[in-house]
């Protein structure tokens, strides 16, 4: 009796299991911050236009509400959306949705940052957890993106810079909402030109920013418009 | 058969009545703000709470624990301290606030600065003029005692220590700090009676002190700058520091008045040393710029004799219960017996 009964609760799981695996597959995300046309290395010295220097130490940034669109069209939106990517860990960069096989879609979207109303709802674990060190202390909220290093624009201490972006409450709500049209479906590749953020973002004048501000705002805007979609 | 099953259901019914609620909301009172339903009370969290909340292992050198600067004789302040005192003797910009009924409250901090009950414990225990720590070399500190992996599986049946369980645990006990049985609360239950000095008291203060002290939680909860000169050397703005708006200027938050006989000295630097400095400070001392509270424009007018009746009506805010409740003290249990 006892045989039978987990012979067949064998064949009902390999069933239930063959049957997911059937309707839904993964969709692979990956997000490569990318420096003068080539993959983004921390602690490495790139040598940039009038010969500035710059080596980027930590590299970290919230992406959250990932949502798949066909047309204009809504059609999956992933649930507990929010991961934490670190160019120093290389799993994190990749992101996975389980996702209905026949659903189609051209686009996808996702904000760089945590919404208002997670900073405003207390604790939470996983990649939200505080000790991620991406939770300012002396004032609520998330740090939406921390980028640090080395550039030979700052006249600051060792020439390091610290780009702290956050603050979810007018007028320094600092989310920002990610649009890209895909041409793969199957796999999404999501560059971050560096280059191009360093173009609009002036070390020289501006190396410290850790609070909520005009400059975070500006800054978490020039850096959404530098995500875009690999060129197959 | 049948009585039988009614019997059987009336011992359950009693005995779930008969279990202490963890948290109550007093009768009269709104409801709470915090979100019980994100983080559910239960005994072994707010046990593990209170033990986070006394003990040193969340300063940087393990001297300096949340009851350093909230003990509880003193309504969860710094008793006799002005400024905060952190580890190795470095003393903060401000005055520690009293702890309690803090459901009701929505933001933390003089000036605001935390947007919730569960993210307040990260300020001081990162705050390099208090514990000088930071949340993971709390959690990592903690996974490697005997003591706190048992009280992490007891509280969450997962002996895993993260800053999230950490801070909810904190906040549960933090929870619990509710003061409503003072002799103020004993009147309007009809447990008791003012006398008439106390009684005129509590008409001198609806009439001049209730709109930002608003019964029963003695506070509105709002910012206010109530015309104090500014400090020279700690050139405090208050709560223009978080919103960076010119109108917040020297604005802090509204204080209860719950158990102010023990939670001096008072102020958000602590600046007077009893209530009689600061009932002067409304009648005479108010400095009038564009941010100060529209009903501290005109300066209240008491007399002597009023003042003293108004110090009787804010004595019976005294919650001796609260005070000596020791569900809120030192827990030696957890925190003496194993190493």
């Amino acid at each position: 009796m006892r045989f039978t009964i987990s012979i067949f609760l064998i064949i009902l799981i390999s069933y239930v299991q063959t049957s997911f695996a059937q309707k839904y597959s993964p969709i692979l995300i990956t997000f490569s911050p990318i420096i003068e046309e080539e993959q983004l290395v921390l602690h490495k010295r790139y040598v940039l236009k009038d010969n500035d220097t710059l080596s980027i130490e930590n590299l970290r940034f919230y992406i959250s509400g990932i949502q798949l669109f066909n047309n204009n069209n809504l059609v999956w939106k992933e649930k507990n959306s929010f991961h934490l990517i670190d160019q120093e860990d290389t799993n994190s960069k990749i992101i996975s949705l389980t996702v209905n096989k026949n659903i189609l879609y051209n686009k996808v979207s996702f904000n760089l940052g945590i919404d208002s109303l997670t900073n405003v709802s207390g604790a939470y674990g996983g990649d939200l957890d505080p000790t991620k060190g991406m939770y300012w202390t002396w004032q609520s909220g998330y740090i939406n993106l921390k980028m640090e290093g080395i550039s030979s624009l700052c006249g600051t201490n060792n020439h390091e810079f610290q780009l702290h972006l956050g603050g979810y409450q007018a007028p320094y709500n600092s989310l920002q909402y990610i649009t890209l049209s895909i041409d793969n479906p199957k796999k999404i590749n999501i560059l971050l030109d560096m280059s191009e953020v360093m173009k609009s973002i002036h070390l020289k004048k501006e190396h410290h920013i850790m609070s909520p501000s005009d400059s975070a705002v500006k800054h978490s805007n020039t850096i959404a418009n530098c995500f875009k979609i690999a060129s197959p | 058969m049948k009585k039988l099953y009614v019997i059987g259901l009336l011992f359950l019914l009693m005995s779930f009545t008969a279990r202490k609620q963890l948290f109550l909301t007093p009768k009269n009172w709104p409801d709470p703000w915090y979100n019980f339903s994100k983080n559910k009370l239960s005994r072994d969290k707010i046990a593990l709470g209170r033990a986070l909340f006394y003990d040193p292992i969340l300063s940087k050198n393990n001297t300096i624990s949340c009851a350093s600067c909230h003990s509880q004789f003193s309504a969860f302040t710094h008793v006799d301290h002005a400024l905060s005192h952190g580890i190795r003797d470095s003393i903060g910009i401000r005055n520690a606030p009293a702890l309690m009924n803090l459901a009701w409250q929505k933001e933390f901090m003089r000036d605001g600065a935390i947007n919730h009950l569960d993210m307040q414990a990260l300020a001081p225990i990162s705050n390099a003029a208090e514990m000088g720590s930071s949340i993971d070399s709390v959690v990592y500190k903690l996974q490697n005692t005997k003591r706190y992996p048992s009280l992490y599986f007891k509280a969450f049946r997962d002996s895993s220590i993260t800053g999230e369980k950490t801070l909810k645990a904190i906040a549960q006990f933090m929870l619990t700090l509710v003061s409503a049985n003072s002799k103020y609360d004993k009147v309007l239950r009809k447990e008791a009676k003012f006398t008439e000095q106390e009684l005129n008291g509590y008409t001198l203060f609806q009439k001049n002190c209730s709109s930002c002290h608003q019964e029963p939680l003695f506070t509105n909860g709002k910012f206010a700058n109530i015309g104090l000169p500014i400090d020279s050397m700690l050139k405090d703005y208050g709560r223009m520091g978080i919103t960076k708006n010119p109108e917040d200027s020297l604005k802090f938050k509204v204080p209860t008045l719950r158990n102010i006989e023990f939670s001096y000295p008072y102020m958000h630097d602590g600046r007077f040393k009893k209530l009689s400095e600061v009932l002067n400070h409304y009648t005479k001392s108010i400095i009038i710029s564009k941010s100060v509270a529209p009903e501290l424009i005109n300066p209240l007018i008491l007399t002597s004799r009023e003042k003293v009746d108004l110090t009787a009506f804010l004595l019976t805010l005294t919650d001796k219960e609260f005070l000596f409740n020791r569900e809120f003290s030192y827990p030696k249990e957890l925190l003496l017996n194993i190493k």
